[in-house]
């Protein structure tokens, strides 16, 4: 950089122009659009299973889908508040609430395998599809989040790519599993667990690039 | 002007609005503190650069900060990861070590300053990576005399460098 610091302090002072300043609350908005778009075409495409709507569906299903909003919706606003730059550690809550949705998984392993039945939730034939439709509806989040970051100017890449993989595993599966009539603790925690992780990890790697400034 | 966080953080809030004559006050505020900042933690050789960098930076994302939080902990935010990216690069020449007359005084430092000072971060990578980072990196030593002076094979040192950035990264992740 040849300027000295005098005259690259005129040529910023003259290129000043009034801003909109880039407010969280407009990314939560964003974002919250991005999840009822994605819940509306979940309710278009698929439908809503029966389930929900006549509360007949397992504990296990209104627990795992729970828990996903609300890392979803966690993760989200870590994220959007992760476009301004500023000092603390503000991904932590999403660690914990990582934690307590890697308790589902971890329960149905363990009683999966003492029931033998580890076998036909490994095998069963809807699980793939259902996780690649979380996934694919978690792109919308994620569109949105990287949009956002895009804007923004976040200083921590790989936290903020993992934290937006996360929010798009977690949203793109609770919407799609509102149309999921499998409602079994070995599904729920599996297939539709599998997104978050596989979006946190396609995030972590993916999303930094995206997003340098 | 004392460089207090109530006054800058007026200025910048003035700048967001496009207030000329705030925003050339701030800027040379923030110059000085930039350079206090990085005084310790870049050869003087590239002091300018990495001031400027910042600056320009700063100018370009001056939309993302919030007037309802500080001004300084986002300013060194913008700081630490251009500094990061700064050590990343490769901008290496042939520079000649610091010396003690380079370095501020470390009583300059006030509280605010210490909490986001940059050399806590260095200090806490292990001895290895933190004496190579300081040679290679900061005072511009080739990796043949970082060797050298530390008894360390090349291969380490350049081993070293790269497992002390990257975990000088992964501190300024969770720091943030």
């Amino acid at each position: 950089m040849k300027k000295t610091n005098q005259s690259l302090i005129d040529d910023l002072t003259e290129d000043l122009q009034p801003i909109h300043p880039v407010l969280p609350r407009q990314g939560l908005l964003w974002v919250a659009a991005a999840a009822l778009a994605t819940l509306v075409l979940v309710v278009l495409l698929l439908g809503v299973w029966e389930g929900v709507t006549s509360g007949r569906a397992s504990a296990f299903f209104f627990i795992t889908n729970g828990m996903l909003a609300a890392l979803g919706g966690g993760a989200a606003w870590t994220v959007v508040h992760m476009a301004n730059p500023q000092v603390g550690n503000s991904a932590r809550p999403t660690l914990w609430s990582t934690l307590l949705l890697a308790i589902i998984p971890a329960s149905a392993i363990i009683t999966e395998t003492a029931h033998g039945r580890m076998d036909e939730v490994i095998t069963d034939v809807h699980g793939f599809a259902c996780a690649m439709q979380g996934i694919a509806f978690g792109m919308i989040t994620a569109g949105a989040l990287i949009f956002w970051l895009r804007r923004g100017a976040p200083v921590s890449l790989v936290a903020a790519g993992t934290l937006t993989g996360f929010a798009a595993g977690a949203i793109g599966s609770f919407a799609y599993g509102l149309s999921c009539p499998f409602d079994s603790l070995g599904h729920l925690a599996i297939w539709h667990c599998i997104p978050v992780g596989f979006c946190a990890l396609a995030g972590r790697f993916a999303v930094p690039k995206l997003i340098r400034w | 002007m004392q460089q207090d966080e109530p006054t800058l953080a007026g200025l910048m809030a003035a700048a967001q609005m496009g207030d000329r004559a705030a925003y050339r006050t701030l800027l040379k505020e923030v110059q000085r503190w930039l350079e206090r900042y990085f005084r310790r933690r870049v050869a003087p050789q590239q002091l300018d650069d990495l001031v400027q960098e910042v600056m320009l930076a700063m100018h370009n994302k001056r939309a993302t900060w919030d007037s309802s939080r500080a001004f300084l902990p986002w300013l060194a935010a913008i700081a630490r990861y251009r500094w990061l990216d700064h050590l990343r690069g490769h901008y290496r020449a042939p520079e000649k070590p610091l010396d003690d007359a380079d370095y501020a005084a470390p009583g300059e430092e006030d509280a605010l300053h210490a909490r986001l000072s940059l050399d806590r971060l260095l200090a806490q990578l292990p001895d290895k990576q933190r004496s190579v980072i300081d040679l290679v990196k900061i005072s511009g030593l080739s990796v043949a005399e970082a060797a050298a002076r530390t008894g360390q094979s090349e291969s380490l040192v350049k081993i070293n460098v790269h497992r002390g950035l990257k975990r000088l990264t992964s501190l300024v992740e969770k720091a943030n």
